[in-house]
């Protein structure tokens, strides 16, 4: 049953760590290649392994074939680990390779408990393209110092002392997440036990001697806490593969600054040597494709740059896998290390590190009503999000309305129902339209929020999270300290260029009149004449084309859905809603419902990307002009808006180079921006693996929020990720 | 007073340090064959004419005033002898097929955008460059330009090739923070057969320039078999070499860009054939210079 991979080097041979991580590369890329072969996807790696020797098959407690609250999910997955096979390569430092996701193997369409219906609320989110995160779970950040602090034998010791201080009403979580915790502390051990076996099997010493040692932590760390930096380092790898079998359970944490203590202690004792450390990070970066944060200010606001921020950039460079690793920038920021990173970023063109701006996220946040402190523990976790360890329950990056969408039916009814229709009409027609859109939302969240426990419990997460067990509930009962949920807006620029193009070319300039744009429009701007008011259209001024009527529309636009989402707090009082703007990789799917829009884009072309513009914003493609954009739409309540940059290679190709890319990466942080993401990409190689993926099998991308193999990206998403290089690409004078 | 500009190009990584927002003026007093922005040379407006873009809307046939557009053998030109440059056909062309070179600008106008990346100036140690064609064919609009970027704190260098009266062009030179000038060629006969002007102004400029105490960049573009012989090298880099405030020679590698825009002027065009030079013989030319004792970078 097991994957192993013993006895595959002559006795004689021993190994550099330079070398077993070269090895360990080679054999990602090899997997990755297989992987997508086998399909692909649009998301994250998660270190996932595709394999033929394990299958689960679900036990279900409902008659659509689906399973639903604590029961179903506690024996699910209490029988997935009974079962689940060791993954072991004696070359890596760790174990803990996952198979499958227990939540994707819910029937298509089955998520959401069919008992806790929200049929009236569907009929809105139908309208106005509405992604509820009703039934999404995790994206939240877990506190993994709780479990670096108690051990899993700690925190089952935990569970059962609150148990008996809690009334009968807390016995369905306490007795499955006792029963969980128990099934973890079996597999880890039974793991433990089969690589004594293996390192009884292999032959090269040098192997051995490693299967051994793993064996023995993992014996330790099944109910233990860990104490080393290797220890610790192996019980965050663990906790991956559980929280990912689980439901996908996301987010890393303040990496540098989890690791520190046992990394001092191990080198002052003298048990860890600088290159063993940097080859244990990297096998960390290999065994999943968590979000982590590197630097920033701590609590008082000292700069949390050590020396193991520096390792953790020399280790990412050395796997050079898809990495999600994030620097926030603040003023006091080490110098060297933010250098060293955007070197690492040009040199690698991997698309990680990306930046995230302490001010902009900690002085939104605080305007919610936190401490500076709170906000500066709000660390960089997802694709777009931030989030505070062990403290929020959030819903960041699943709940997205569709602006586009919002447009298109409040273009609709305007000029149906408006006998002199404008710009400032159709705006105020917007108006209405955005509120019942945030309104629903809203009243979807907190639908979720009182069901989703009879749905799917949070049982992994919720036991690194402060003051939950004590409490004895799921964390969409009341167990986590904070709600500030995540409300994000798509497809900005295509309603802002759409306003813009209605003001410009119809009110001002009297081009043409509405009527004969939606007589084109419904056309696909495929009638007669219609090719040419299509460019008359696009060709207007658009978002981030510099102090246009497009960034005046965006800004409009951005202030509307801020308030609208902030009013949501007033609705529901207790819950913090937060506006932002992301798409993730729903550009495609949102851009499929929309048909043809006043700024020139045809039915169901995708939407813009997050809070970038549209393609072919502006003649020269200046970031500048297109970040200076960005900052100025963005919310300000501690959710992010995030720059997507493509940039080429040639740009930074020397000391020169890196100075001018790391100023600009300054000035971007402290101009409003909250995060910014980078894909430093060769325009003719992109176009070359866009042919043929399997070309460039190591070819990373920085999709949205994530970083992917490109090679596992549907052809769809390849296409987006090409013309977003073409857009910034124009031939410059 | 307005100017005539071509383009302004913001978040210019190529056109001095740091990040800079360049300013492409009109019109040029020099002439030179392989110049790779050729709607620069010419100080009147110009019709690109990009065909691949074109709709086939046939709206620029029933607007223009001197029915400049016409159809040969099928296909759309532009009758160049009829076409006065008024634009009005690149005005109805929202496809991008025809487009204008020239705009007449203010101050004021070129301020506006070049103030919207002063963050970006300051953080890199860039600002603005004027490059062009020739800054000197424009000598009151560049001073108004600059005198409002200084007001601004905002840095200014600018490029160009020297070709003026001596007055005229340190009266500019003295009020810019950094001079980025060519030397093409050192062979007199040959600069006049390739860029249509004598170089000894130039020369003689450039040695008062180093006079005057300005920090300078002299640029020579390596054009296959005409400016990229070690001899030419080697023999501007003697004349750099007494030289107090030149802070960089810079090898200018070519430029194969020009191609599509020739053809979209209707002109004609000798190196559209012609390839950039290989990384070894930069490295060697580069190695040249260096050897000589003179700082260099391939640009």
């Amino acid at each position: 049953m097991m994957i192993k991979f013993i006895n595959e080097y002559p006795i004689s041979k021993t190994f550099t760590f330079e070398e077993r991580i070269a090895l360990l590369r080679e054999l990602k890329i090899k997997q990755t290649v297989e992987k997508a072969k086998t399909g692909g996807a649009n998301e994250d790696d998660y270190g996932l392994i595709v394999q033929n020797s394990f299958e689960y098959k679900l036990k279900p407690n409902h008659e659509n074939g689906s399973i639903y609250g604590y029961d179903a999910w506690v024996e699910n997955y209490c029988s997935i680990l009974e079962s689940h096979p060791l993954y072991c390569n004696p070359l890596d430092a760790f174990v803990g390779k996952g198979f499958l996701f227990l939540e994707r193997l819910r029937p298509a369409g089955c998520k959401w408990n069919p008992d806790y219906p929200y049929d009236d609320l569907k009929v809105l989110f139908d309208k106005y393209n509405v992604v509820s995160g009703i039934d999404n779970c995790h994206h939240f950040t877990p506190d993994l110092l709780i479990g670096f602090e108690l051990g899993w034998g700690g925190i089952l010791e935990k569970l059962e002392r609150q148990k008996e201080v809690h009334d009968g009403s807390h016995l369905a979580f306490y007795d499955s997440e006792i029963a969980v915790v128990k099934a973890i502390i079996a597999f880890l051990k039974r793991m433990a036990d089969e690589l004594f076996e293996l390192a009884h099997e292999e032959d090269n010493p040098t192997l051995k001697h490693n299967l051994f040692e793993m064996a023995r932590i993992n014996r330790k760390i099944a109910d233990q806490a860990p104490e080393t930096f290797r220890e610790a380092i192996q019980w965050m790898c663990w906790f991956s593969m559980l929280s990912r079998t689980y439901n996908r359970g996301s987010a890393g944490g303040q990496l540098d600054e989890m690791l520190r203590p046992y990394y001092e202690r191990d080198i002052e004792n003298g048990v860890l040597a600088k290159e063993e450390a940097v080859f244990y990070l990297a096998c960390l970066f290999l065994q999943d494709s968590r979000y982590f944060q590197l630097g920033g200010p701590d609590v008082d606001g000292k700069d949390m740059t050590s020396e193991i921020s520096y390792l953790c950039l020399e280790a990412a460079d050395k796997i050079n896998i898809a990495c999600n690793l994030t620097i926030r920038v603040h003023d006091k920021l080490d110098k060297v290390f933010y250098k060293k990173s955007v070197a690492y970023l040009f040199k690698n063109k991997q698309g990680w590190p990306r930046y995230s701006s302490d001010s902009a996220l900690a002085e939104g946040f605080m305007k919610c009503g936190f401490s500076l402190e709170l906000a500066r523990k709000r660390v960089a976790a997802g694709c777009h999000w931030m989030c505070i360890p062990g403290m929020e329950y959030t819903m960041n990056d699943t709940v997205k309305i569709n602006l586009a969408k919002v447009f298109e039916v409040s273009y609709d009814d305007m000029v149906a129902n408006e006998p002199k229709p404008s710009a400032e009409k159709l705006y105020e027609t917007y108006q209405k339209h955005l509120k019942l859109a945030v309104d629903a939302t809203g009243k979807g969240i907190m639908h979720h929020l009182k069901y989703q426990t009879k749905s799917q419990p949070e049982l992994i997460l919720n036991l690194f999270q402060h003051g939950l067990i004590e409490k004895g509930v799921n964390i969409t009962d009341g167990g986590a300290n904070y709600y500030n949920m995540c409300v994000d807006g798509s497809g900005i620029a295509v309603a802002a260029d759409s306003f813009a193009a209605c003001q410009q070319r119809i009110d001002n300039e009297k081009r043409l009149n509405y009527q004969e744009l939606t007589k084109h429009m419904k056309a696909n701007y495929e009638d007669r004449d219609g090719e040419y008011i299509r460019q008359l259209m696009q060709h207007s001024e658009r978002y981030c084309g510099g102090e246009s009527l497009g960034d005046a529309w965006a800004i409009r636009i951005s202030r509307l859905y801020t308030e609208l989402v902030r009013d949501l707090n007033n609705q529901h009082p207790g819950i913090n809603f937060i506006p932002g703007f992301f798409s993730w990789s729903n550009t495609i799917a949102f851009g499929k419902t929309v048909s043809a829009t006043p700024n020139g884009r045809k039915n169901e072309e995708p939407i813009n990307h997050g809070a970038n513009p549209c393609s072919g914003f502006r003649k020269d493609g200046a970031v500048t002009a297109m970040c200076h954009a960005i900052g100025a739409i963005q919310p300000g309540y501690g959710n992010c808006a995030p720059v997507q940059l493509e940039l080429d290679p040639g740009i930074a190709n020397d000391d020169e180079g890196i100075e001018k890319m790391a100023a600009m990466i300054q000035t971007i942080m402290t101009t409003g921006n909250t995060l910014l993401n980078i894909n430093i990409i060769d325009a003719k190689k992109i176009l070359e693996a866009h042919q043929d993926p399997f070309k460039y099998p190591d070819l990373v991308v920085r999709v949205t929020g994530f970083t992917a193999f490109f090679a596992m990206l549907s052809p769809e998403f390849r296409q987006l990720v090409v013309d977003r290089v073409a857009a910034v690409n124009t031939d410059k004078t | 007073m307005p100017g005539m500009i071509t383009d302004i190009q913001r978040f210019s990584l190529n056109d001095g340090p740091g990040i800079r927002t360049t300013v492409f003026f009109k019109g040029c007093n020099m002439k030179c064959a392989w110049c790779h922005n050729p709607e620069t040379i010419s100080k009147k407006n110009e019709l690109h004419f990009y065909a691949a873009k074109c709709i086939g809307c046939g709206r620029c046939f029933e607007i223009c005033p001197q029915k400049a557009h016409v159809i040969v053998n099928g296909v759309h030109k532009i009758d160049r002898n009829l076409c006065i440059g008024c634009g009005q056909c690149a005005e109805t062309c929202y496809a991008e097929a025809l487009i204008m070179s020239g705009k007449a600008v203010s101050a004021q106008d070129v301020m506006k955008e070049i103030l919207q990346d002063k963050a970006y100036y300051q953080n890199s140690g860039g600002g603005v460059t004027i490059s062009g064609g020739e800054v000197l064919c424009q000598k009151a609009f560049a001073l108004e330009i600059i005198e409002s970027c200084h007001e601004n704190d905002i840095n200014v260098a600018i490029e160009t090739n020297l070709n003026g009266p001596h007055e005229a062009v340190m009266d500019l030179l003295g009020k810019t923070d950094l001079v980025m000038c060519d030397i093409k060629l050192l062979d007199d006969d040959k600069h006049k057969k390739y860029t249509g002007v004598s170089n000894s102004i130039i020369l003689s400029n450039v040695l008062k320039l180093d006079r005057l105490g300005i920090p300078y960049i002299v640029r020579t573009p390596l054009i296959p078999g005409i400016s990229d012989s070690n001899e030419n090298i080697l023999s501007i880099t003697e004349f750099l070499k007494p030289l107090k405030h030149l802070i960089l020679y810079e090898l200018l590698n070519f430029n194969p860009l020009g191609a599509p825009k020739y053809a979209s002027l209707d002109m004609q065009y000798g190196f559209g054939a012609y390839t950039p030079l290989p990384a070894t013989r930069l490295d060697e030319l580069q190695t040249l210079v260096k050897n000589a004792g003179l700082p260099a970078k391939i640009g």
